[in-house]
């Protein structure tokens, strides 16, 4: 092969029956396509637990390999507004019904982070084309979708998938690949994943280009795929107590990577509890805790430089007890 | 002369002659004999380097020299060549023999080489030292700072020129006589004050005149200043910022803000790019990020309700909030230096990579069916990986999802032209493999007409095909 696309493409299920470990989901689901016919839906749950692949089987087993021609895709983390809702969604939700099928289905994806007016938007396209047009929200946290719209809806919820079905998702794909694995690297991905599949197979793809799976490669990948910054912005900040330099960092992370405050603050929420950061454990638990202010600050507010930087201010400040004393001799055990 | 007040000062008054450049008289002298061993044909390094301070005669020199010895300029800035295929272009032009029906020599002029920035122009550095090697010209490159790393090769191939800076003498000497040719009354303090606004930049000097001339009709100091406040408006903000940090009572902080007309959410990013440096002790620097904080949270409230109600308490944090917040005396008072919010210009600088990090996550995130924000934190940082490390399997990527040789830079400095070597081998293969079915086909539609044999000759027909087009994409 000459060609060669992410896996997480390739080996994404096309129909329903090829979903894994969401039982309850799918056969609720395959009712709808026997019958031909569905309610609008609520698919809510953790990232890369199959939501959006879910939808798009649907979707293909309803109409078949076209059943792009019947669907309106709209990721709503980048068109969100109401300005979208009320034209290209209120346009393909009008139009007329193609002869061949019983409706058309229009995909907000991360409808979560859709405005408020534009939920509110959506409830009317939602009643008044109903008999041509059925909707499917995806959301991560379905309480921020607007009551009326979940109450329209009907709900599934996606869970977190099982440690055993993800390692063996994985075996699969390394075989179709010809691959060599070792159970312990498909562990250690689980385990870095934290139950996303999508990012559960990116990192097997990027640790196979590395040469094989294990779990070296595995935690190379994952350390080289942090960017140096967020390990630079949290060590001058903490250990050198040089708030200029974090600040620098940051702008770096912001600037060059183009991460959003969220992103950032996450990134350095996976990093905090690493066994690379030696700090006594209390101090990880108040940075967690923090963090967590702050990400709650940065959605409310409007400069993210502002909000990030309160945050390196209060790791110097954390850092001083650790600068005054000599930094301990061995790691702190996690 | 009916439009002579339509031409720029700055080009009309440029020194037509050598003798006319000020004070450069060491970058003159080395300039021209450098020029001079090309008529005899034996330079010693083939290209000429002239650094130094803005405004201080680097391209002037060169102008007025061709000019003086009758060659003709082949000019390019930093906005034309970006672009390697740009540069090979003039190299073909500079590589040519001189022709004996013209008997002009040329100087290839590359203004601006600092600005070539690795990633973006992708080769134009490779390319200008290849131009350099094979020139018959003169190559005169022009920067103002000639020091970055990503120069040092360059470096070593060219004749390094240096301009000083111009002094505030040199500066006024050629504002009195502009003012002289214009027959514009000149007040000798308003002259003064230009020069030493300009610190040593004349173009910025002349225009500097040329706007108070134009607008007054006469030099004079309090119309200078009207002028150009505009300009001075980041020292002024600067005293803002230092008169709000160093207050000691809330009335002061909050009457200190009110003595710019910067916005209060604009004035906010010039506090939060200079406090730091005002508050070193980390608990006042913690507390004064906890007041700015909350007062960016307000400017949030109030873009998203509407409610300008609120524009008094952000603006009591982000000034007495702030100001209170510092308590160790020693750094409150400590004099140091402000500077404006980078964050802007940083933006813009990046704006070429980003876009490039645009489209990618664009693309990848249609494949992958998910937000582009999800790509830039969690694929992209992946693919990185891959990039650095397998060029092969990264051409194939690469390939896969069709992406563009900058977004291959984008995700390997080290290794990008290594990928981009890669895919070429790739396309290669496949057009041969492509060009193989399509001749085996013919021979199987001569030697069988079994019925078998065309099912099999159909598909095959369509693996081409679809590899066929795929390479015309």
């Amino acid at each position: 092969m000459s060609v060669e696309i992410l896996w997480a493409e390739k080996y994404r299920p096309k129909s329903l029956r090829e979903v894994v470990d969401q039982e309850d989901v799918v056969k609720r689901l395959q009712v709808f396509t026997k019958e031909r016919n569905m309610p609008h839906l609520l698919f809510a749950g953790p990232p890369g637990t199959g939501k959006t692949t879910t939808a798009h089987a649907l979707a293909h087993d309803l109409y078949g390999e076209d059943y792009r021609l019947y669907m309106l895709e709209l990721n709503a983390s980048d068109e969100r507004g109401i300005e979208v809702v009320r034209t290209k969604v209120k346009e393909f939700a009008r139009s007329k019904l193609p002869v061949d099928v019983p409706f058309k289905i229009v995909l907000l994806d991360e409808a979560d982070n859709m405005t408020a007016d534009a939920q509110q938007a959506l409830r009317r396209l939602m009643e008044m084309y109903v008999d041509v047009t059925r909707f499917i929200l995806i959301a991560n946290y379905p309480s921020k979708i607007i009551e009326p719209l979940q109450s329209r809806c009907a709900v599934f919820r996606f869970t977190s998938l099982r440690r055993e079905d993800v390692i063996a998702r994985l075996k699969w794909i390394c075989a179709q690949e010809r691959v060599a694995c070792d159970d312990r690297g498909l562990e250690s991905i689980h385990e870095v994943s934290g139950g996303d599949m999508r990012r559960a197979i990116n990192i097997l793809q990027a640790a196979a280009a590395l040469g094989e799976v294990n779990t070296s490669n595995v935690y190379k990948v994952v350390g080289l795929a942090t960017p140096a910054e967020v390990k630079a912005l949290l060590k001058t900040a903490l250990f050198e107590g040089d708030f200029l330099k974090s600040r620098e960092a940051l702008r770096k992370l912001m600037i060059t990577y183009g991460l959003s405050g969220v992103d950032i603050v996450k990134q350095i929420h996976r990093e905090i509890f690493s066994s690379e950061i030696t700090v006594p454990e209390d101090l990880r638990v108040e940075i967690a805790d923090y963090l967590g202010e702050i990400q709650y600050r940065l959605v409310e507010g409007a400069d993210d430089e502002i909000q990030l930087s309160a945050l390196l201010a209060k790791l110097v400040l954390l850092g001083r007890s650790l600068r005054q004393q000599p930094q301990p001799s061995k790691p702190v055990k996690r | 002369m009916l439009f002579s007040r339509k031409i720029p000062w700055v080009v009309k008054y440029r020194p037509k002659k050598i003798d006319e450049i000020v004070n450069q008289e060491k970058a003159k002298k080395l300039f021209i004999e450098w020029i001079d061993t090309w008529v005899s044909k034996k330079p010693e390094k083939k290209s000429a380097l002239l650094y130094g301070p803005p405004g201080s005669g680097k391209n002037s020199l060169v102008e007025a020299v061709a000019r003086e010895r009758g060659f003709e300029l082949l000019e390019m800035n930093a906005s034309d060549y970006r672009r390697a295929s740009d540069i090979e272009r003039i190299a073909k032009t500079s590589s040519r023999v001189r022709s004996l029906t013209n008997t002009r020599g040329k100087i290839v002029l590359l203004d601006e080489v600092d600005g070539i920035s690795d990633a973006a122009d992708l080769g134009a550095l490779e390319a200008i030292l290849k131009l350099v090697e094979n020139t018959q010209y003169p190559v005169v490159l022009i920067a103002n700072n000639p020091w970055s790393p990503k120069l040092w090769e360059l470096r070593n191939r060219c004749l390094m020129i240096e301009f000083r800076r111009l002094t505030k003498t040199d500066v006024k000497k050629v504002l009195r006589s502009i003012c002289a040719s214009e027959k514009l009354v000149c007040d000798d303090d308003a002259v003064d004050y230009i020069a030493e606004r300009s610190e040593g930049d004349l173009r910025s000097a002349i225009n500097d005149l040329e706007a108070v001339g134009e607008g007054f009709g006469r030099v004079t100091l309090s119309a200078a200043r009207a002028l150009l406040r505009a300009r001075d408006r980041d020292l002024e903000t600067f005293n803002v910022v230092r008169k709000i940090l160093v207050s000691r009572y809330a009335w002061q902080a909050k009457e200190a803000s009110t003595q710019t007309d910067l916005a209060p959410n604009e004035l906010i990013g010039w506090i939060h790019e200079n406090l730091p440096k005002q508050a070193q002790d980390p608990e006042d620097l913690w507390r004064a990020y906890e007041a700015l904080s909350r007062a960016d949270v307000y400017f949030s409230r109030i873009f998203k309700s509407g409610n300008w109600d609120l524009l008094a308490y952000a603006v009591d944090m982000m000034t007495a909030g702030v100001a209170l917040s510092i308590k160790n005396e020693q750094h409150k008072f400590k004099w140091v230096s402000y500077s404006p919010p980078e964050t802007r210009r940083l933006a813009a600088e990046a704006k070429e990579a980003n876009r490039v990090r645009e489209d990618l996550a664009k693309i990848v995130a249609t494949h992958l069916k998910c937000s582009t924000s999800t790509v830039k934190s969690d694929v992209i940082p992946l693919l990185k990986v891959i990039f650095d490390n397998n060029p092969e399997y990264a051409a194939k990527l690469a390939l896969g999802l069709n992406l563009s040789d900058s977004m291959i830079i984008y995700l390997s400095e080290n290794m990008g032209s290594q990928i981009v070597k890669h895919i070429e081998k790739l396309r290669q293969e496949i057009r041969q493999e492509a060009r193989k079915t399509m001749f085996e086909q013919k021979k199987s539609r001569v030697s069988s007409s079994t019925a078998i044999a065309k099912q099999s000759e159909k598909k095959e027909e369509k693996n081409s095909k679809g590899l066929e087009n795929f390479l015309k994409k």
